[in-house]
């Protein structure tokens, strides 16, 4: 029925009917600011790299109330190359922050799909609308694998400075890398192109009502196309400019979304990645695109202070989740002096594997086990930053290899785990 | 002769007699139901503490909180083994009463009554107690991690006292339900409170005047822009 609606509006739009080639898809809720330039260059990447073929941007907004649908209208250069759809926005979606700032973001890449799937479109490419750092190009890098290659998912590959996207390095990479066998450097991209037969997948999945749809939907696409076996590749796609407004979010609810989006899916999954051991390059598309990478600056006082005061003060958390020798450890870093405080790779990749068996036991809540994860972060952050302080961005990368092939190394210690974890969780 | 011999000597040491039978009789009942309840009330223990291990009862008391409370009050070798205790008690004192009620004397028959009326107080109370251990080691855990990833300094101070707070809650609804001295308890604890906040206020606008203020400059003032400039991003 809804794709009945659909394909009606699409022939409407387009002027005639037959299948699609190209979507573009861009989700909106309140991005006034940054919108009609993301419209504006999805229009010109149409315009210049897809010019010959029956191609349509959709806008899938969520009830925007600051004037984005106008900004939208306003940045229209073709009435027939441009549609918007109104996504269905929970309330509670309005009352919560997702990580990536758009309420409701499994809502509106469920809509966007079943667009794809209404107009028969080959490929859809999806991006952020509060980009400032977008060119038409990243349009033609996240199609054209699709639609020449035969590639059905495409993740993004930005250039970005050594201390940024944390979380990515430590943990959400390499543990997905080490899961699923497949070296996807950002799995939760935001930006991706998909081929039409994988939105159909997707749209087969029951996700769309549950918390990993509304906070973990990047890497729920990543991991299930890997999962599925979908063909999968990477375009270079150079640095990648938020709206400020969007950045600045707490650091335990990140983990929360994150983080439980992952061990949601070792669940889910775990028939696929018990299997797997070490991994596998991802074909990187484009020539490595310029484009300096956004500055950042970690204090390294406060990153370690907070990590010194979580073993301290979380250790009855901690005692619960983890094995003596661990805590032994940890408190150890902990009492070392700043200028030589080192959290070993294998310590972190155990607490990791540890945390997400424990996870799976239903040890405590889960929200408290996730956020507990943070001062342990932070330690992380702080023993990676002191040894990369001197090293260049390719170094510092070459950490990032390391830290990688030490959770590949450690993951037949899951793999043995897992099994009495699901017999403790019954 | 005859009628008066029988009416005054063996009327009354027949009457004593047939007493005396029925007295023993409901004593021997009484000792029957007891014995029986004990052996009842162990068999009953086995099997639930049986039960429950393989359920892995005391896995789940012990994310739940309540293993940690029985071992350090050392209620219990384990969560199970008290559980079934809790049910060999409960068998047990139900034979202890069927037994006096057995004798049949018009006090023991009240005293049954009593109990039995008493017993709901009784599990409403425990539920009080297991409800509010749960909730006071839940909000504890909230408190302190939040705490600590705030950079609070007394954190641990802040889960303690929200703890002790739900614990005290709990006891006084606990005892409110057993109805034990009721008003003497409640204007204790609201005494106890009270008596603890005008001290701390005392304490701290006369000895830690200073500290204080110095406390809620660090807590609310904003950092120096070196110490707070951050530009961390974490995804």
């Amino acid at each position: 029925m809804a794709d009945a609606i659909l394909s009606e509006q699409i022939e409407e739009v387009l002027g005639g009917s037959g299948p699609l080639e190209v979507i573009v898809g861009i989700p909106t809720y309140n991005n006034v600011a940054t919108v009609g330039q993301v419209v504006k260059v999805a229009q010109a990447c149409l315009a210049n790299y897809f010019g010959d073929r029956k191609a349509l941007i959709v806008n899938s907004d969520g009830g925007s109330a600051d004037g984005t649908l106008e900004a939208v209208e306003q940045a229209r250069t073709d009435a027939h190359t441009l549609m918007t759809v109104r996504y269905p926005l929970d309330p509670v979606h309005r009352l919560t922050t997702p990580y990536h700032g758009l309420p409701g973001k499994g809502s509106a890449l469920r809509t966007l799909f079943q667009v794809a799937q209404a107009g028969q479109a080959r490929a859809l490419a999806v991006v952020d609308a509060d980009l400032r750092s977008i060119t038409p190009e990243w349009f033609n890098l996240l199609l054209t694998p699709i639609l020449s290659q035969g590639f059905d998912y495409v993740a993004p590959f930005y250039n970005r400075h050594k201390y940024d996207g944390t979380v990515t390095n430590s943990i959400v990479y390499p543990l997905t890398r080490a899961l699923y066998g497949r070296r996807v450097r950002q799995p939760i991209g935001g930006e991706f192109g998909i081929s039409g037969r994988l939105a159909s997948h997707f749209l087969k999945d029951e996700v769309w009502n549950t918390d990993v749809a509304s906070f973990g939907i990047d890497i729920w696409m990543t991991t299930t196309a890997v999962a599925d076996n979908f063909k999968v590749c990477q375009s270079h796609l150079g640095a990648k400019v938020h709206d400020p407004e969007e950045q600045g979010l707490d650091l335990s609810a990140v983990l929360v979304q994150v983080v439980g989006s992952v061990f949601n899916l070792m669940e889910t999954h775990d028939l696929a990645w018990r299997n797997v051991l070490g991994s596998l390059p991802v074909p990187l598309q484009g020539p490595p695109s310029g484009g300096e990478p956004e500055p950042v600056s970690i204090n390294l006082r406060r990153v370690l202070a907070s990590f010194q005061q979580g073993v301290r003060d979380l250790l009855p958390v901690y005692e619960q989740l983890f094995s003596p020798r661990q805590l032994k450890e940890l408190k150890s870093c902990a009492a070392a002096p700043a200028e030589e405080f080192t959290l070993e790779d294998d310590l972190w990749v155990g607490l990791i594997y540890d945390l997400a068996l424990a996870y799976h036991r239903r040890v405590m809540d889960r929200e408290h086990l996730l956020k507990s994860l943070a001062p342990l972060y932070l330690g992380w952050v702080a023993s990676f930053v002191r040894q990369t302080e001197e090293e260049a961005a390719l170094q510092a990368e070459r950490r990032i290899e390391r830290l990688c092939l030490v959770y590949e190394q450690l993951k037949p210690y899951l793999i043995n785990q897992w099994p009495l974890a699901s017999r403790e969780k019954r | 002769m005859e009628g008066i011999w029988g009416r005054v000597v063996w009327g009354p040491l027949r009457q004593l007699g047939e007493q005396a039978v029925a007295g023993l009789s409901s004593l021997l009942g009484m000792l029957i139901l007891i014995l029986l309840g004990l052996v009842l009330g162990w068999v009953a223990k086995q099997i639930v503490y049986g039960v429950l291990h393989l359920l892995r009862f005391d896995r789940l008391c012990d994310r739940l909180g309540v293993g940690m409370v029985v071992e350090r009050t050392g209620l219990a070798r384990s969560s199970s083994y008290l559980a079934a205790e809790i049910v060999q008690g409960l068998i047990v004192l139900t034979a202890l009463l069927a037994g006096m009620n057995a004798l049949g004397t018009p006090l023991t028959r009240n005293l049954v009554e009593r109990t039995f009326l008493y017993l709901p107080h009784l599990l409403a109370a425990v539920l009080v107690l297991i409800v509010g251990v749960l909730v006071s080691r839940f909000l504890g855990r909230s408190v302190l991690i939040a705490a600590v990833n705030e950079n609070l300094p007394s954190a641990r101070l802040l889960a303690g006292l929200t703890r002790f707070f739900v614990m005290a809650v709990t006891v006084v609804a606990a005892l409110d339900e057993l109805g034990i001295s009721r008003t003497t308890i409640i204007v204790t604890f609201a005494i106890t409170f009270g008596g603890l906040v005008t001290a701390a206020a005392i304490a701290l606008g006369l000895g830690a005047r200073d500290l204080a203020r110095e406390f809620l400059l660090s807590q609310f003032r904003p950092k120096p822009s070196a110490e707070a400039k951050d530009t961390m991003r974490h995804l």
